[in-house]
């Protein structure tokens, strides 16, 4: 299904890549200026699907928005760069350079596109709105492209642009939010819960759209989620979000048939599923962090670990990556220590 | 015990000059909840289970069909007479977020239901905050942090444990979830579900779960039953295990084949169903409901409309011409396969189990 990630497809050659440095984004409350997203370093590779996954408050989507340099007041960047190939740093631009860059260098699929959509304008008068504020040349150009996209996801292009938003359902809004985020030839292309409060059904269309029109236009995908179930199906690399921090990435298979990260472990053995053993599953004990509550010093995961040690309280656990996994956990760098010794064993024996 | 027996329910949408257009939202289903016991409604949106399970509580008529709690058919009885039996059932919504008023503590929310509950048993006040902190130690909460405090200062997991407590302030005999769980934090989701197992057993409380997700259902207890709504119709319905690991029913198929496979944990089942799309909503209201969409409709499907019933070849029964138990749920890739090496577990032979 999912194609090698190794084997770059044809059009990696041209597919932007991605580059998150040290970016930490703060939010100001009454109690001081607090980190939604803390030292995140991610890339994403030409070309691939990458999953973030994480709970409420996990920082998700705050990052998402970093790479629009779209976060609002009371938040701001505070620190870290954002490099898109062709584009250059994103939290150093501004004003009318910043606004280009949206929507063609990067696509933004917004949470709930159900509601992101203007309901007194047809879907094609957005359009043309989108086309006029991006100055397209040709606009006539700019519908053929759009009605293409529509019937590439299976949909009447026509129909839908004549159509307002409360004549179309929620499926098909959804594949109008990943048109109008395509249209202007976007290679970077964020999609923020795309298949939350979408049926199983649609969402397993959806999810299938988005993976085919991905490989056709050679894309470098991000797709935002709190349901590992959703990029499980669609993505090659996963990078699982805790606390504003990433603490696990790798390729999907490896994080969800190996979790090293003790987060990654819970959340895995929480997914309600349809086989394996119903016993074995269980809810993590304690709820996630909000912002008033992360701890300022140590791991932010140690209230809820189940492999809590001293260190963990005082000093925050670094992301060390082996053999294309990235953990940051005390613990787990212990158990690659042990791995590697003992694979080292073997060797002189 | 609550039982159902054809239920009907049509909406007319009104306003359009061109005539009223229908929406058959239940099309005479029958189902029954024991105390203690459990039933699952699965189906897509536009299905009829929302509707079902506010019928049941009591929130919306029906045109046809009758309901019967505890034996006394509601159908003959007036709104005010029906109300005593209606409070039993109580519904859980589904967003946590909306169901609690933000300006009141959670004292003041369980404190009013909780004082007219004590009016009509004739317990003395002094009952209503030791019920309230019973109430919510019996939901996995810590009453001395959440009682004092407002909504907004819960997190989702918790509030939506506030309001179960909330239900259960009425001694209800059946809970309604509606999507219980559906916008709770995936670490917490099995909690609640778990909660809800818990409460069947400790209070005798039956649970009827509403739900889009099938692999939800299963955590609700092993011995409940599974019901699965099309445009209205029961398509099929049996205990939950059988229908998961042996549906029969192509649209049981398509939804189970629509859950995600989590690769790397899991393998995909050999023989997933998709779905024809839904090109007309309202589709055709000759033969199968289900026709217009599957991949295996005959010219018999067409035709004919098949009725829910067992054809003694399955523990539970459904509405098909054409049964045929396919393989659609992923498989286990533990100890199955190797991490990496994709292998396809299509057949019953068990490659990894001699390994």
């Amino acid at each position: 299904m999912s194609p090698d990630p190794t084997a770059p497809t044809s059009h990696a050659h041209s597919a932007p890549g991605v580059r998150v440095r040290g970016l930490t984004v703060v939010y100001k409350t009454p109690m001081g200026e607090l980190p939604a997203v803390s030292n995140v370093d991610l890339t994403l590779a030409p070309g691939t699907i990458t999953g973030v996954v994480g709970e409420s408050g996990s920082g998700k989507s705050t990052l998402a928005l970093c790479l629009l340099n779209a976060v609002q007041p009371p938040g701001r960047i505070a620190a870290g760069s954002v490099e898109i190939d062709g584009l250059g740093d994103v939290v150093e631009l501004g004003g009318e350079e910043l606004r280009r860059a949206r929507g063609r260098h990067v696509g933004y699929v917004f949470q709930a596109a159900q509601n992101s959509l203007n309901p007194l304008k047809t879907i094609g008068k957005q359009l043309l709105d989108l086309g006029r504020s991006h100055g397209v040349a040709d606009l006539r150009a700019l519908v053929r492209d759009a009605k293409d996209l529509l019937a590439r996801m299976g949909m009447d292009g026509a129909r839908v642009l004549d159509s307002y938003q409360h004549e179309l359902s929620g499926g098909m809004r959804q594949r109008v939010g990943i048109m109008l985020a395509l249209v202007l030839n976007a290679r970077v292309v964020v999609l923020d819960e795309p298949t939350t409060a979408l049926d199983m059904i649609t969402q397993a269309t959806i999810l299938r759209i988005v993976r085919e029109v991905h490989d056709e236009r050679g894309l470098t995908t991000l797709v935002i989620t709190h349901d590992v179930g959703a990029v499980a199906e669609v993505a090659d690399d996963l990078a699982v979000m805790y606390g504003g921090r990433v603490v696990e990435h790798g390729p999907v298979k490896e994080v969800l048939g190996d979790p090293r990260h003790p987060y990654t472990q819970g959340l895995i053995r929480a997914i309600p599923r349809l086989s394996g053993d119903i016993g074995e599953a269980r809810a993590l004990p304690g709820r996630p962090p909000t912002l008033g509550t992360l701890p300022a010093a140590g791991c932010v995961f140690r209230e809820r670990c189940d492999r809590r040690m001293d260190v963990c309280d005082t000093v925050e656990p670094v992301a060390l990556t082996r053999d294309g996994r990235t953990v940051a956990c005390h613990a787990a760098a212990e158990d690659a220590d042990r791995r590697l010794t003992a694979a080292r064993r073997k060797e002189f024996a | 015990m609550i039982t159902g027996t054809g239920i009907t329910k049509t909406f007319k949408q009104r306003g359009s000059v061109l005539g009223a257009r229908e929406v058959r939202a239940l099309r005479g289903v029958d189902f029954a909840v024991e105390a203690g016991g459990a039933v699952s409604f699965i189906g897509e949106s536009g299905c009829g289970k929302t509707t079902l399970g506010r019928i049941i509580a009591g929130l919306e008529t029906y045109d046809s069909g009758e309901i019967v709690i505890d034996g006394v058919p509601m159908s003959g009885l007036g709104h005010r007479r029906r109300q005593p039996y209606f409070r039993r059932i109580q519904l859980i919504h589904q967003d946590p977020y909306s169901a609690l008023n933000p300006t009141r503590t959670i004292h003041q929310t369980l404190e009013a239901p909780l004082a007219l509950r004590a009016k009509q048993t004739g317990r003395p006040r002094s009952w209503v905050d030791a019920r309230a902190t019973e109430l919510l130690s019996l939901v996995g909460i810590d009453p001395g942090y959440v009682l004092p405090r407002y909504p907004h200062q819960l997190s989702g997991g918790m509030r939506q444990r506030v309001v179960i407590a909330r239900a259960l302030t009425m001694d209800p005999e059946v809970l309604v979830a509606d999507e219980a769980v559906s916008m709770i934090d995936v670490s917490l989701r099995l909690g609640i579900l778990a909660l809800l197992k818990d409460l069947r057993v400790r209070l005798g409380v039956g649970v009827l779960f509403i739900t889009h997700d099938i692999a939800t259902a299963r955590y609700i207890g092993d011995d409940s039953e599974l019901y699965v709504l099309y445009r209205g119709q029961v398509v099929e319905r049996g205990p939950t295990e059988t229908i998961i690991t042996r549906p029969v029913h192509p649209y049981t198929q398509s939804l189970l084949s629509a859950t995600p496979v989590l690769h790397g944990l899991e393998l995909p089942g050999a023989e997933r169903v998709v779905p024809t799309e839904a090109l007309d909503p309202g589709g055709s209201d000759e033969g199968c409901l289900f026709a217009p969409r599957c991949p295996f409709a005959t010219q018999l499907c067409v035709e004919r409309r098949p009725t829910l019933s067992h054809d003694g070849t399955t523990l539970q029964e459904h509405a098909c011409l054409h049964p045929r138990v396919r393989s659609v749920i992923p498989v286990d890739a533990v100890n199955r396969a190797e991490p990496g090496t994709e292998q396809r577990t299509g057949t019953e032979a068990d490659t990894g189990a001699r390994g």
